[in-house]
């Protein structure tokens, strides 16, 4: 903006009081523009991001520059009420995190000592505090690797950070950044990686004057013990049935640099998976961090156990069938059959043979009856030849004809198949 | 999604039941002509709706039925229906529509019939028969004259609302096919949607299914299985990754060193400073192919090599292009054309190549080769950097399976980093 004396136009209402005035004006304004509000919204990756850094793992966040990493990072400094340290990765030097070497009286005597910058030495005055490495992909190789020992071995220079200093990093995805690093293979496998993307509709809302305030995870101290079980038995239950899952390196280009498992992740995915059920997270919170921690594929592949173990054991309902809560979805409710028919398979007793025909009753009196088709074919065919076809069997007749019509329209599409050739 | 029954909903005369065990029985047919779908078609939850035209699908997992469309179907057709909906479900036809309408500016409802139609054609050209009757009417890409076996972003470039299309102005998937909310819609708070991890447990399933046992699908579902959770990247993307991280690794590029002192120890007595020197990578790109790359590939693949190490601080004289004969042709002009020296043509085997990028003084940081890889290679890692830009051969997946089915092309060895250069677009 140019600048004019106020006496060269005379006549206009520019006195110099008014330089001062305009200052207050736009104080004015902008106070007016601060003034937004807050309203409560679940966050699912701030939530995956909190949990993380409670069970104190090291956690790299991707997303593109400018989408609010900062602001959920002084959110998330905030609500566990650690004073946050930022430091920009890509302005500084490796001797910054290395620490500096300064010259004494007598190095061969007393060795060169490497000092560490302030902020290192008011963080671990403090005791305590959020470290925010950001732009993590936009620094040179050596000041990356010097910061990796920071995030790995928590020493900056000959300063040994606290265990109560979480540590959190920021980078910016591959296609995105200007001269792209990538995590090697043996790194990428120390961190928990979460994808960072803004919501649409939050950042419109927000600009109009309301921005998220998201009600943080709180642990519940009562069920400790509980979660670690759960933990265990789910990591433990999935490995020993894929033992080809403990250990897999990443091997293609397109996954490099990302999550892979291995015993240490694993590891990481058992306290995730305690601190995700004590603090009663939702199913999207977990996923986001077991796969963010062992890949996608052993992670969708815990889930989906995780989703089994949720199921009602087939023990518990042949043994009270009158009582038997089956899940709604269908494809759950299918599985649950199926395994009532196994359990039948591997036992076989006529109690249990019956208590299996009232649950399928059951299933079809309180859903789908096409699901109940396969269970009920297989059903039949454990028949021992002493025994008498229950009663309840009259109601599944309804399946029976469902079964023949499918069974038609099967035959016609088959002939109307073959006539076209 | 089939012109059957344009007129019928809505018409207050006799509102006909809907027929469950008609519905019930063309899921249980379609769940045992293609088993690999049972799970994902059981965990759509049916919602009676007369306001559907015929049967759609919602982003929640939801399927939304017309009765009047039930009564008018019969039970083999439905079935079709049934495959045709979970597909759009499963392919995640309403994220990719919302991705494509963002990246290329796509709005109204117009372009999100194109979707659908876009949508459909990608399912329809292999899901049918094998025992699945093709609804009557469903769209396949013939009937816009268009090639079988292509994705929906790529069957949204080719086509216009027109004439031909006329008769699909109707035709409405739901908000599960393209991503646009429908008035009949339950919405994400509606009772037995699916969450976005529950979606994806469910396609986790559906691809184990078809990758433990690759007989029983087509290839289209083989192929949707492959990419389900791994969406092919684009190849710039990968190339560049590798190539820049190979020119920014130790020894080359911009890095902080102590063999001088840093400028700002003045500012700092007692302390010792690095210094930031540079040593720009020297780049050397072995052209080998055997003429089965198409010029645009190899040149645009060309070009993207000599950006990227201009971009990482590489000058244009860093640069040199080594050329095997067949592949002159295109080389040379580019190479006039960006100021890069062009080394001479060798012979066509790739050791060569290698063998004569490496005598070069002083020698390269990084060595690009782009090969259609029906070579042998150096039998030893050679003593720098290598990224191969592999393209595929100009058959496809598909054809190449069916003409020599025992027939296995030399894979790049290990040590060197594999980006295969293909078509750009992929879903995701």
């Amino acid at each position: 903006m140019p600048v004019h004396a106020p006496f060269a136009t005379p006549g206009t209402s520019a006195e110099p009081v008014d330089a001062h005035r305009q200052l207050d004006v736009a104080a004015e304004l902008l106070a007016l523009l601060r003034d937004t509000g807050t309203e409560p919204r679940p966050d699912a990756q701030l939530e995956a991001l909190t949990l993380a850094v409670a069970a104190d793992l090291p956690v790299i966040l991707w997303g593109e520059p400018g989408i609010g990493k900062t602001a959920a990072l002084t959110q998330l400094a905030a609500s566990l009420d650690l004073p946050l340290t930022t430091v920009i990765a890509s302005v500084h030097e490796p001797s910054d995190f290395s620490g500096l070497p300064i010259v004494g009286d007598d190095p061969a005597e007393q060795g060169v000592p490497m000092a560490p910058p302030d902020w290192a030495v008011r963080l671990v005055r403090a005791g305590r505090g959020l470290l925010f490495l950001d732009e993590l992909s936009t620094a040179a190789p050596a000041v990356q690797a010097a910061l990796l020992r920071l995030v790995l071995e928590r020493r900056i220079g000959s300063l040994q950070l606290p265990p109560e200093v979480r540590i959190v990093a920021a980078a910016n995805p591959r296609s995105s950044a200007a001269d792209g690093w990538e995590l090697s293979p043996p790194l990428a496998n120390r961190f928990v990686h979460l994808q960072w993307a803004h919501d649409h509709e939050v950042v419109v809302r927000g600009l109009g004057g309301t921005w998220p305030r998201a009600t943080l995870p709180r642990l519940s101290p009562g069920g400790l013990p509980q979660a670690v079980d759960f933990a265990r038995r789910a990591v433990c239950g999935l490995l020993s049935a894929r033992p080809a899952l403990v250990h897999r390196l990443p091997s293609n280009e397109a996954r490099r640099g990302g999550p892979w498992p291995s015993p240490r992740t694993w590891d990481m995915t058992l306290s995730l998976i305690a601190f995700a059920t004590a603090a009663g997270s939702s199913r999207d919170v977990l996923s986001a961090l077991v796969r963010g921690t062992v890949g996608d594929g052993p992670g969708l592949e815990l889930l989906a156990s995780l989703d089994r173990m949720d199921l009602p054991d087939p023990e518990t309902l042949l043994a009270d069938p009158a009582r038997a809560a089956l899940p709604e979805r269908g494809d759950l409710r299918q599985a649950v059959l199926d395994g009532v028919v196994a359990a039948v398979r591997n036992r076989p007793t006529r109690p249990r043979w019956d208590a299996a025909w009232e649950l399928l009753v059951r299933a079809l009196e309180t859903g789908a009856p096409d699901l109940v088709v396969v269970p009920a074919t297989t059903l039949a065919s454990l028949r021992q030849d002493d025994w008498d076809v229950p009663a309840s069997i009259e109601k599944l007749a309804g399946v029976v004809s469902l079964s023949r019509r499918a069974d038609r329209a099967a035959a016609r599409t088959a002939s109307a198949e073959q006539a076209r050739r | 999604m089939t012109p059957r029954t344009p007129g019928t909903p809505g018409t207050p005369a006799a509102p006909v039941p809907l027929d469950l065990d008609k519905l019930f029985a063309a899921r249980l047919h379609a769940a045992r002509v293609r088993p690999y779908l049972a799970t994902a078609l059981f965990a759509l939850h049916t919602v009676e709706s007369r306001r559907v035209p015929t049967m759609a699908v919602d982003r929640h997992w939801r399927c939304y039925v017309s009765p009047a469309f039930v009564a008018a179907t019969p039970v083999e057709e439905l079935a079709g229906v049934w495959v045709h909906e979970i597909s759009h479900l499963l392919r995640d036809h309403h994220g990719r529509g919302d991705r494509v309408a963002r990246e290329r500016g796509l709005t109204g409802p117009g372009e999100r019939l194109r979707m659908n139609i876009a949508a459909d054609c990608e399912i329809n050209d292999d899901v049918f028969g094998e025992g699945l009757a093709r609804p009557e009417g469903a769209v396949r890409p013939q009937t816009l004259g268009l090639p079988a076996g292509e994705l929906m972003e790529d069957y949204l470039r080719q086509f216009r609302l027109g004439r031909h299309t006329e008769s699909m102005a109707w035709l409405d998937c739901g908000s599960g096919a393209d991503g646009l909310e429908r008035e009949w819609d339950l919405g994400p708070d509606g009772a037995h949607g699916l969450s976005a991890q529950e979606q994806d447990a469910v396609r986790f399933r559906v691809a184990q299914g078809i990758t433990g046992r690759p007989g029983d699908a087509p290839q289209g579902w083989q192929r949707w299985a492959e990419e389900a959770f791994h969406p092919p990247q684009a190849w710039r993307e990968l190339l560049g990754a590798a190539i820049r991280s190979a020119a920014s690794g130790p020894g080359t590029g911009q890095d902080y060193t102590y063999g001088r002192p840093s400028r700002r120890s003045a500012g700092v007595p007692g302390a010792v400073l690095p210094s930031l020197r540079r040593r720009p990578p020297r780049v050397t790109v072995i052209i080998d192919t055997s003429g089965s790359v198409s010029d645009a590939e190899l040149g645009s693949a060309l070009l993207e090599v000599a950006a990227i190490s201009r971009s990482v601080g590489g000058r244009r004289d860093l640069v040199s292009v080594l050329s095997c004969d067949a592949a002159a042709g295109i080389a040379h002009p580019l190479c006039r054309a960006e100021g890069i020296p062009l080394v001479g043509g060798g012979g066509t085997d790739l050791r060569s190549g290698f063998a004569r990028a490496l005598r070069a003084r002083p020698r390269p940081d990084v060595v690009v080769a782009l090969t259609d890889g029906q070579t042998p290679w150096p039998a030893a890692r050679p003593a720098c950097r290598t990224v191969v830009g592999l393209f595929p051969r100009q058959h496809t997946r598909r054809s190449w399976r069916e003409d020599d089915p025992d027939y296995v092309p030399d894979s790049p060895p290990a040590w060197a980093r594999t980006v295969v250069i293909g078509s750009s677009s992929g879903p995701g």
